[in-house]
């Protein structure tokens, strides 16, 4: 669904990469996380999904598709199969609930019986039934966050991207949105979250790439945040998937068998 | 139900700028009211020129039945007299000074007349009995006027000889540097107004950047996103040439069909009807100018 080619950005030219010759594979339905520091370049990497920014060398794949391609009048396209949600939710503060979903599908042509139809059901599943006609401001935090996430679900997109969700969020809420998150998973979206929150990713036991300085230095499914591998140096990144757990991992260890880039592929 | 949510997106861009919106309106008025004063002018002057300006220099009146200059004693000119003076045209004499010349009855005289004078009063109370005939002479050399004048003047059945040039020329050229200025001033005021368009749409686009920024994440096409904020503008100057192109036909209907055809009975007005002519391109001229202004300054500040 989403491939990297040996993908470097760079933004600057006296600053290292803000990604570093990425090669990354994501198939259809899965849901990875993608991890690290501030400043490692998961943001980066989302947005060269989005076709926000170009790569600055490699090739980004989507659906299948070289964005490098793709002309700027069909980008549109391209982003209407993609569902996006922040930290900070970006929700229209003079619009209600429902016409916060409503209006990512104004704003693409679709009809007022459709809207009608649609939205409804939408905020359903992300758990906001009969909150319809609040305002953002009457809504908890963790609430907004349920309705930027209808609002990037709302037209069905193919691969919903996450930068950061619960940045914004306590930790309960935050399990809240991960509910909603894995339910889309499981309704055969492919979810890729930005995070550096530790207990989430320890809790559901997805796929991990972690970046460090914009380059991936561990891809492992069914993952904890922290390595179970010792890494040293990027040389033995990966590949070396036969070091014991590390101390620091907090999550629960047992059962969870550390594999390889190669297998998870 | 895309277009309903573009109308709806220039309603609330609109009511969020007020003010700019405004003085964008005024500003185009302005600038297009100007404009449309240099087309007065101009179509003021072909109106003053009348049928044989542009074909004639100097006119060979006749004497009619109220003339009173010395030519005149035997009352209204003679075909005797009206041949003569077609011989002495013919003669070689004259001939050499003048290209060709052509005779205009009363009756063609007051088909001009009534051309020319026809959003004018006056022309329901002229009869062809009260305009003279006349001889229409086009000169090889306008310079040599002085030669015909000398030598038709004292001829009989001659009233008078009139360089026609020599006196609207001077009005003209007046009327020339006044639509060259109007032309100037309406360019600096429509380069205020192309900037002011510019500044204006960015405030919009910078008002509005969260809703544009949420229409580009969920897929809206360049369109959809672009074109409020162009139709605002275009709306905007549209008004403004709207109020130019009232403006301009309020000035041909009370100043210068009410008040101006008063004072000056024998001048030839533009009708306010013509200033209408000037409408449709005063409002493609603002409708353009705000179009473009916007188009370049989205393509800078509103990323899609
Ligand atoms: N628009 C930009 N211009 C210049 N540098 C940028 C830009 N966006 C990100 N960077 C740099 O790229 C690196 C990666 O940033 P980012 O992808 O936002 O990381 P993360 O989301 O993991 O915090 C950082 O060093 C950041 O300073
Ligand atoms: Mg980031």
């Amino acid at each position: 669904m989403i491939r990297f080619e040996n993908v470097t950005k760079v933004y600057d030219q006296t600053a290292r990469p803000a990604l570093d010759s990425v090669n990354l594979e994501i198939d259809r339905g899965e849901f990875a996380f993608l991890v690290g520091a501030s400043g490692s370049g998961k943001s980066t990497f989302l947005r060269l999904v989005l076709k926000e920014d170009r790569a600055t060398s490699g090739a980004v794949y989507v659906a299948g598709q070289n964005v490098a391609n793709i002309s700027s009048w069909r980008v549109p396209r391209l982003r209407r199969g993609i569902g996006v949600v922040f930290q900070d939710f970006r929700l229209l503060p003079q619009k209600n609930v429902f016409a916060n979903v409503a209006f990512a599908m104004q704003v693409i042509g679709k009809s007022r019986s459709i809207i009608r139809d649609t939205v409804p059901e939408v905020l359903k599943t992300v758990g906001l039934e009969g909150k319809e006609h609040r305002m953002p401001h009457e809504l908890s935090g963790g609430e907004q966050q349920r309705v930027a996430i209808a609002r990037a679900v709302v037209n069905r997109p193919g691969i919903l991207l996450a930068d950061e969700p619960t940045g914004n969020l306590d930790p309960t809420t935050s399990m809240g949105i991960m509910g909603v998150l894995d339910k889309i998973n499981q309704n055969g979206t492919t979810v890729v979250m930005a995070t550096h929150d530790d207990d989430i990713v320890n809790e559901m036991r997805k796929r991990v790439v972690e970046l460090r300085n914009g380059v991936v230095i561990r891809d492992e499914a069914r993952a904890l945040y922290t390595s179970m591998i010792p890494v040293v140096g990027q040389s033995r990144r990966l590949k070396d998937a036969s070091g014991r757990p590390d101390e620091s991992a907090t999550g629960p260890g047992d059962g969870s068998v550390p594999s390889s880039a190669g297998e998870s592929k | 139900m895309r277009l309903a949510f573009i109308l709806g997106e220039i309603g609330s861009g609109l009511r969020r700028n007020l003010s700019m919106v405004v003085s964008v309106i005024l500003v185009t008025f302005v600038s297009l009211t100007f404009v449309g004063a240099a087309g007065m002018l101009q179509l003021q002057i072909n109106q003053m020129k009348g049928y044989w300006y542009d074909k004639v220099q100097v006119a060979i009146f006749l004497c009619g039945d109220g003339s009173t200059a010395a030519g005149c004693a035997t009352g209204t000119a003679t075909p005797e007299q009206q041949e003569n003076l077609r011989t002495l045209l013919e003669s070689p004499a004259v001939s050499q000074y003048i290209n060709d010349f052509q005779f205009e009855s009363k009756d063609d005289a007051y088909k001009h007349f009534k051309e020319q004078f026809s959003n004018s009063p006056i022309v329901d109370s002229v009869t062809p009995d009260q305009l003279p005939a006349s001889f229409r002479i086009n000169m090889k050399d306008p310079e040599k006027y002085q030669i015909i004048s000398e030598t038709f003047a004292s001829q009989p059945g001659v009233e008078t000889v009139i360089d026609q040039r020599q006196v609207l020329e001077r009005l003209f050229s007046v009327m020339n540097a006044a639509s060259l200025v109007a032309v100037i001033i309406a360019g600096v005021m429509i380069v205020c107004a192309i900037l002011l368009i510019a500044t204006t749409i960015r405030l919009s686009a910078f008002s509005r950047r969260r809703e544009t920024g949420i229409m580009r994440l969920v897929g809206a096409s360049k369109i959809v996103i672009q074109l409020p904020f162009i139709l605002e503008g275009v709306i905007a100057a549209v008004i403004g040439a709207a109020l130019a192109s009232g403006t301009l036909w309020a000035v041909a209907h009370f100043f210068l069909g009410e008040y101006m055809s008063k004072q000056y009975p024998d001048t030839a007005f533009i009708s306010p009807a013509q200033t209408l002519l000037l409408a449709p391109a005063l409002l493609a001229l603002g409708a353009t100018l705000a179009g473009i202004s916007s188009l370049l300054t989205l393509r800078r500040y509103l990323r899609v």
